[in-house]
């Protein structure tokens, strides 16, 4: 039994000391958009290659809570897909640590309306989206395709891109209770692919083969209609940090990669727009 | 009712209760079964040769000299590919080919200035080259198979000219006759066409074989290396060789996905040989052999979390339930040995076992909320330090849940103890206390581990307290207990809904879950096995 | 002086004249039980680890006071706040809309579904597999069958999501030709494989206190053994089996990672209301799902409390009850 137990706790100790070994010099707290958290994820291995003593967490909860947990000062820099509400701006700049929470745009987005392959519809004007996820149309048939119940899906309600598409398409009417909550990029993305009837909307970087992006009211979704405007549903996507960082400290190098052309290509080849062309 | 009736009643009955635990039997081996089947898969693979690249790379294992001479000679069978590729490519690419063929003139220009012409003759000569340099970008760029011909028929006749001999236009010429080649094979109407596909085969051969030689490092580990397991290198063969398209079979009806050869895209030109040529010559271009991982488990997620193991998650449950353990089976064991030894038959005792029962009934979820409410928002204030969620929380709300389990297993244990062994103890004089800690609690210690090992099995497979006091999925190993930490369970949630990575890869979602049923079901075996050697010892069967 | 009337000598002690004198016995001139005075620093310690041990085994009673009290301290600050009427008869759930909607009906009828399709399913297999186990299996074979149902328990409930999202729903998509494979069906049959070890244990344990005396009567009365089961067995176990429906329905409310992943998270009463393969919002993966990203001490974040309060409630009742019938159980075995 005491052999039992020792070879228990040995490795256990073994590991967990593993833990508590040296800090690293400089952190950096990501927390926020599952949209731009790809982006966050690939600028943090770059960096971890620049800078190899920097350990760099990126936390991907949605843009809302990406707010809150700046404001509470429990992540360094906030990932958003979409702008800080009002009521988020008074709570940072209110109280003991009141600071100007300060945006940066690293690229471009467009939030595109995804269907299963098998679907043969290729384009829908946006009245006809708003009134799928409001529940006036129920079936694909009404649309032109074949006789299939249609399964919205929609991102949870803390989410930036919940947000750009309520404010761009759903004109901030009310989604119906059939809709169905997904809580990411990559789950939404995972269902459509899954359920043949299923309708939802991911951003530009979750496209791929598995998933047919539709026409909204004529434009196809892609990198030049999106940095135009042409597409209806672009945004930008942002990097929030507490006031304008230092010059030359690790918030603002991360801050900046984008205007790198490492930083460019990283974000081409997570499939979103960079804002220049370098 | 007659005899007959009641017979037969008798046998189905006896019948659906058979029937009902073998459905149970075959829904655990259903559920079980692909799950640690595919999981097995992370542990168990086939691995290519870039499999062993990277774990040389990213993690420093494997020798070094060995991968070096398997890479000379993957890339000797690989180049055959990648020059018809090239050379494919240099029919299409003409923007890459008029830069180059600007670049020519403009060195030419240089080596004239260099060479001291004089003005005049340096005039002349430098007009002649622009007029061939415009030529030929005309020849690249035209689509009419017999204007390209003629453009290029023209500059190849220029090479006669003596004043080029030797220069640096002679290379313009070279490219010239090599371009009529390429006219003479390719369609050019359909260069658009090819262009595209061309792009697709190049991206599906990077999948397999890595960065395209001559191409850039790429900075993101994931496009480093090609298919690392054999496996997905016959996903991505397979999608390199056929093409998918969702063609309208009867109207008003989905689309039904077809397949057809890329190679048919590519019909007459040189490219159509490398499809054979990959599909034959796959496994000495990659190298597979058996990989036994075992470092999955103690591998760390590198950058990117697109190779590596499960390291983190395992340590971070590990702590999580070390440190709940810590709390739970001091306050479990003593108050499970107060209600047997010195509690009596009144309300407050009863009360005490009523709140003992509740805390077992405790939804994990409300466990999470309090967790949040009390530990985090509250508790942690109060020692000056900032609300966020970390390991001590998240370990604490776990402490909560296990209570009621070890004290439930304790007090059974101390229960199955037999009477005459505290007697007898009491009768030679010991006092109570000493009865309990040297006679009662080593007889039923084994009891106790049993209830211990049940609990850290559940306090290990919980995911809903820890979901919002402490747990994140895909982030380093923590390096102090006031950080958020990776586990097990909230990792297998989070990679079997949401994550990107996981589901292109399902070998690594289904591998993080069969950590964690391997390490329950590990655990809860040793806890049968303690159980039944016991149960021999105190009852005899 | 001893004569025919007191042979032992019994009266002397009665003489008060001439008294016998007393004895100094070996050992003892005192008793064994010493009084708190007279050994203060005995009693001190023993009373003090008593006390402390009493202290350790207070801190679950606190536990449950500070789990009622937190979750009822940001709850009633909702529930007070607001129009309570809307907040139990509406099915809009639209926290973050302008201005915000809280209707549970929905929600909790999500629980209802799940519960009711797992109760329906695992409480006739449950029974009949705890009736396998105490009264049809053969000694060797109940102690194979009682450890697989063990690891049957052992199975975290990711586990189980995970089969549930992963390979479930697409099995149920393709070969049932159902349109969304997350829905109530789903959720509510792997909940059945989960509440089924708790409802087999308990029974189980219920019907084997039911005493020999009863089985041999009905047997040497010339019942079947299916006779004797179903019509003498069950029913005087029912208290037994009661009490585990009762914790089985507990376990299936109180679930959370299995419904999060495999219910199919739409906020409504599926319509027409026999369609369970539509998808259901309960009450655990409601505030699973949207407590992370909830700003901490908004109306949203009380509303969820709120919906853990109910929830807290509902398992605290069900608890009593079944405890209850367990004591009654426990009663019967005893005497």
């Amino acid at each position: 039994m005491k052999k039992l137990m020792l070879l228990c706790i040995v490795p256990t100790l073994i590991l967990s000391s593993h833990a508590f070994s040296a800090q690293p010099s400089g952190s950096l707290q990501l927390q926020g958009s599952t949209t731009v958290g790809p982006i966050g994820d690939a600028f943090a291995e770059a960096f971890k290659k620049m800078y190899p003593d920097v350990s760099i967490t990126v936390s991907k909860t949605g843009s809302g809570d990406g707010a809150a947990s700046l404001v509470d000062g429990r992540c360094d820099i906030a990932m958003m897909s979409r702008f800080m509400k009002p009521k988020e701006f008074k709570q940072a700049t209110t109280g003991d640590n009141a600071f100007l929470p300060v945006a940066h745009v690293i690229a471009m987005d467009g939030v595109c309306v995804i269907v299963h392959p098998s679907n043969p519809i290729n384009e829908l004007t946006s009245e006809q989206v708003r009134n799928i996820y409001t529940g006036k149309i129920k079936n694909w048939s009404e649309l032109g395709g074949p006789d299939s119940t249609i399964v919205p899906i929609s991102r949870d309600t803390s989410s930036g891109t919940y947000e750009t598409f309520e404010n761009l398409v759903m004109n901030k009417e009310k989604m119906a209770g059939h809709v169905e909550y997904v809580n990411s990029n990559p789950q939404a993305h995972a269902r459509v692919k899954f359920t043949k009837g299923a309708v939802g909307y991911v951003g530009l970087g979750f496209v791929d083969n598995k998933v047919k992006a539709l026409k909204i009211d004529g434009v196809t979704p892609n990198q030049s209609t999106i940095s135009s405007g042409k597409y209806p549903v672009s945004r930008p996507l942002f990097l929030f940090t507490k006031n304008y960082p230092k010059l030359g400290s690790l918030v603002h190098e991360f801050c900046t990669f984008y205007l790198k052309e490492k930083g460019q290509e990283i974000i081409e080849s997570k499939g979103f727009v960079p804002v220049t062309n370098y | 009712m007659r005899l007959l009736i009641r017979q037969l009643w008798d046998k189905f009955f006896t019948g659906s209760a058979v029937v009902s635990i073998l459905l149970m039997v075959l829904a655990l081996v259903l559920i079980l079964g692909p799950m640690l089947a595919r999981g097995g898969s992370a542990v168990f693979f086939r691995g290519t040769v870039e499999f062993r690249k990277m774990q040389l790379a990213l993690f420093n294992r494997g020798d070094v000299e060995e991968i070096t001479a398997e890479s000379a000679e993957v890339a000797k069978s690989r180049k055959v590919i990648f020059d018809t590729l090239n050379h494919f490519r240099r029919g299409i690419e003409t923007e890459h080919l008029i830069d180059r063929a600007r670049k020519i003139y403009r060195d030419y220009g240089d080596q004239l200035r260099q060479q001291n012409t004089p003005s005049e003759q340096y005039i002349l000569l430098r007009s002649q080259a622009k007029k061939i340099r415009n030529k030929l970008c005309d020849a690249y760029e035209s689509v009419d198979k017999n204007q390209a011909l003629e453009d290029l028929g023209w500059v190849i006749q220029q090479q006669d000219n003596t004043n080029f001999k030797g220069t640096l236009l002679e290379e313009l010429f070279t490219h010239a006759r090599e371009y009529k080649k390429v006219v003479q094979s390719i369609d050019l109407t359909r260069r658009e066409q090819y262009a595209e596909s061309l792009n697709e085969v190049q991206t599906i051969l990077r999948e397999l074989f890595g960065p395209l030689p001559g191409e850039p490092t790429p900075s993101l580990a994931l496009f480093q290396y090609g298919a690392t397991r054999w496996d997905l290198a016959q996903k991505y063969l397979h999608r390199l060789l056929w093409k998918e398209e969702w063609v309208q079979t009867t109207p008003n009806q989905p689309l039904v996905r077809k397949e057809f050869e890329r190679k048919t895209l590519f019909t007459g030109t040189e490219l159509e040989s490398i499809f054979d040529e990959v599909q034959n010559n796959l496994s000495a271009m990659l190298k597979p052999s058996r990989t036994f991982y075992w470092q999955y488990f103690i591998d760390d997620h590198p950058p990117g979390y697109y190779f590596g193991g499960v390291g983190p998650e395992i340590v971070g449950t590990l702590l999580i339930t070390l440190i709940s353990m810590l709390v739970a089976i001091p306050l479990g064991i003593i108050s499970a040995a107060y209600l047997i030894e010195c509690a009596g038959e009144n309300i407050i005792v009863r009360v005490i076992r009523t709140c003992i029962n509740t805390l077992a009934g405790v939804p994990s979820i409300v466990f999470g909320l309090f967790g949040l409410a009390f530990f985090v928002l509250y508790v942690l204030p109060r020692f000056h330090l900032s609300p966020k969620e970390c390991i001590l929380t998240a370990s604490l709300t776990l402490a909560l849940l296990v209570l009621p389990v070890i004290i439930r297993a304790s007090e059974e244990a101390i229960r199955s103890v037999p009477r005459t062994y505290k007697e007898a103890s009491l009768a030679l004089g010991a006092g109570r206390f000493r009865t309990f800690v040297t006679v009662t609690l080593p007889a039923a210690a084994p009891g106790i581990l049993t209830g211990i090992i049940l609990s850290v099995s559940r306090a290990a497979g919980e995911t809903a307290p820890i979901l919002f006091t402490g747990a994140v999925a895909f982030a380093e190993i923590p390096r102090s207990l006031l950080k958020q930490t990776p586990a097990l369970s909230i990792g297998s949630y989070v990679i079997a809904t949401s994550d990107n990575v996981g589901m292109n890869l399902p070998h690594k979602q289904y591998g993080m879950v069969m950590t964690l049923i391997v390490l329950i079901l590990c655990l809860n075996i040793l806890a049968i096995w303690i159980r039944s050697r016991t149960s021999k010892k105190l009852h005899g069967y | 002086m001893s004569c025919k009337k007191d042979p032992i000598g019994y009266m002397a002690h009665f003489n008060t004249k001439n008294p016998i004198p007393k004895v100094k016995a070996a050992e003892f001139t005192q008793p064994l039980l010493l009084t708190p005075s007279e050994d203060w620093k005995g009693y001190l310690s023993n009373s003090a680890g008593r006390i402390f041990l009493f202290a350790i085994t207070f801190v679950s009673v606190i536990a449950v006071l500070l789990i009622f009290i937190f979750i009822i301290r940001e709850a009633t600050e909702f529930l007070t706040g607001n129009n309570l009427k809307e907040f139990f008869t509406s099915t809009g759930w639209y926290p973050t809309h302008n201005p915000p909607e809280f209707g549970i009906l929905a929600i909790m009828a999500g629980t209802g579904y799940v519960t009711l399709v797992a109760l329906l399913l695992a409480v006739p297999l449950g029974i009949l597999a705890a009736v396998y186990l105490s009264d049809i299996a053969p000694f060797k074979l109940r102690q194979i069958v009682k450890p697989i149902i063990e690891i049957l328990a052992a199975i975290p409930s990711v586990a189980y999501g995970f089969f549930a999202v992963l390979v479930f729903s697409p099995w149920l998509e393709v070969n049932l030709d159902i349109t969304k494979g997350t829905n109530a069906l789903n959720a509510g049959i792997i909940l059945a494989l989960m509440a089924l070890p708790t409802i087999i244990s308990v029974a189980e344990d219920s019907l084997s206190a039911v005493g020999r005396e009863i089985r041999e009567a009905a047997y040497g009365l010339g019942s079947t053994r299916a006779e004797t089961l179903i019509k003498v067995v069950i029913p005087e176990a029912h208290s037994g089996i009661i009490a585990a429906v009762i914790l089985g329905m507990m376990r299936a409310i109180g679930e959370t990672m299995v419904v999060l992943m495999a219910a199919g998270m739409s906020s409504q009463i599926p319509s027409p209301w026999w369609d369970l393969a539509d998808g259901v919002r309960p009450m655990t993966a409601t505030i699973a799902q949207e407590m992370g990203e909830t700003p901490k001490g908004s109306l949203h974040y009380q509303a969820l409390f709120a919906i853990g309060f109910f929830l807290l409630l509902f398992t605290f009742g069900l608890n009593m009850l079944s405890e209850h019938f367990l004591a009654r159980v426990r009663k019967r075995k005893r005497g």
